[in-house]
């Protein structure tokens, strides 16, 4: 047993030395605009509407620390959560994208409205919430994406639903949970950003709540009989309170189109 | 049993080689880079980077990415444009890469890291930092090579 431990220590030290002996890495580049995040504290209880409800208004960055984290120095820690149940179809489709294919049906490449739940999961910049009891405004810096739903509201009669980027919403509290239901969602949004493409007979339903001052939580639900096999529901997603405002983005000058319509005439060239 | 291990190990090799296996050990353990989730793996070369140095002629300050060009000299000595692509102005505005703090160097000599366009156009990068005329190294793009010790979107 011995012998073996120190046969693997030798062998590791083999390659170790190996690695050693080339040249020693660089040391990292200190740069203005890196960011070392550091988590916000929860803030006491969540402030209250004249009518008890949570408030959910405030300057949300995806995230823990209450800022921009696009430069973090840390990696983001990757959300657990269950196989999306494609049906074999949609999954085939999926996956025969070529990463080209993928960005240029990416809403967020191609400067398109997000749609729901992509206000959340396609956007990496931040979101400004303003509540009222019977108003909740979602606006958000990219693109300048933003929907307004009365609260508590229903959806549209059947016959007046259209298909709509931003969709139908119907709202209700869930004790301190908002719960928004979505329909006649455009098909040309995404469920996420890796190509879940969705039919026009999906729903999604998001939850919303503050369980602090300082934090906010965002879970949805997708339900598509055209193209899963059942619901799927995602992990809760974090956003902490920003003390700075939305900036301008308006997407004026998409280069990238151009650019990756090029490089795919090259891959189809290279079939 | 650890003790015993450190101790053999010690009488054969050196603390430096100690340290290079405890180092590589931890290199071979490091996990893969997360999956890409942005443009960037798809339009640029992580793998074909360079630092560039030339004259900053423009800022154009717009979304979904800010673009610099700059004449940088070819073999022959000649000014070439070249185009780099930055980050949102979103993220540069947030990471102090404003449009003044850039334009400020317009008509001056800078250095900026590029990862070439995957798409055969010449003189086409993505950045991740500049050096500014004054000196300063400021981020404006992803990093995609890991040279900041930061995220990794490749």
């Amino acid at each position: 047993m011995r012998a073996l431990v120190c046969l693997a220590i030798a062998a590791g030290a083999l390659v170790s030395v190996a690695l050693a002996a080339q040249d020693p890495p660089k040391p990292f580049v200190e740069a203005r605009g890196s960011v070392k995040p550091v988590r916000l504290l929860p803030g006491g209880p969540p402030p209250r509407m004249a009518d008890g409800h949570v408030d959910l208004s405030g300057v949300w960055f995806p995230g823990p620390t209450g800022r921009a984290n696009a430069w973090s120095v840390v990696p983001d820690a990757p959300l657990k959560e269950d196989p999306i149940p494609f049906q074999p179809w949609a999954a085939e489709k999926i996956k025969s994208m070529s990463r080209t294919e993928q960005q240029l049906g990416n809403a967020q490449v191609t400067c398109q409205p997000l749609g729901v739940p992509g206000m959340w999961t396609i956007n990496p910049y931040p979101h400004q919430i303003v509540m009222t009891p019977r108003l909740f405004v979602h606006l958000i810096e990219s693109n300048n994406n933003w929907r307004v739903v009365r609260l508590p509201r229903q959806h549209k009669p059947k016959e007046e639903q259209e298909p709509l980027f931003m969709g139908d919403t119907a709202s209700r509290w869930e004790g301190d949970t908002l719960v928004l239901e979505t329909i006649s969602l455009d098909e040309r949004t995404w469920i996420q950003g890796n190509g879940w493409f969705h039919s026009d007979e999906v729903k999604v339903t998001e939850r919303l709540r503050r369980p602090s001052r300082n934090y906010l939580e965002v879970q949805y639900t997708v339900e598509d009989p055209k193209v899963l096999t059942k619901a799927w529901t995602s992990a809760w997603r974090t956003y902490s309170l920003g003390s700075e405002d939305l900036t301008e983005n308006f997407c004026t000058n998409n280069e990238n189109v151009d650019q990756l319509l090029k490089l795919y005439e090259r891959e189809r060239g290279n079939r | 049993m650890d003790i015993l291990i450190l101790k053999s190990l010690t009488e054969v090799f050196s603390m430096k080689a100690t340290i290079a296996i405890i180092l590589g050990l931890v290199v071979l353990l490091t996990p893969a880079p997360a999956p890409a989730h942005h443009a960037f793996a798809a339009e640029f070369d992580a793998k074909n980077c360079a630092d560039i140095t030339g004259v900053l002629t423009k800022v154009s300050y717009e979304n979904p990415h800010a673009y610099l060009f700059v004449d940088v000299k070819n073999t022959a000595g000649q000014p070439e444009e070249t185009t780099f692509q930055l980050s949102s102005t979103s993220n540069l505005r947030r990471g102090g890469a404003t449009f003044p703090v850039l334009n400020a160097s317009v008509g001056k000599e800078v250095l900026v890291r590029g990862c070439a366009a995957r798409n055969g156009e010449k003189s086409r990068y993505a950045a991740s930092f500049i050096k500014l005329a004054d000196g300063i190294i400021q981020r404006v793009g992803q990093d995609v090579e890991g040279i900041f010790g930061t995220k990794i979107w490749r």
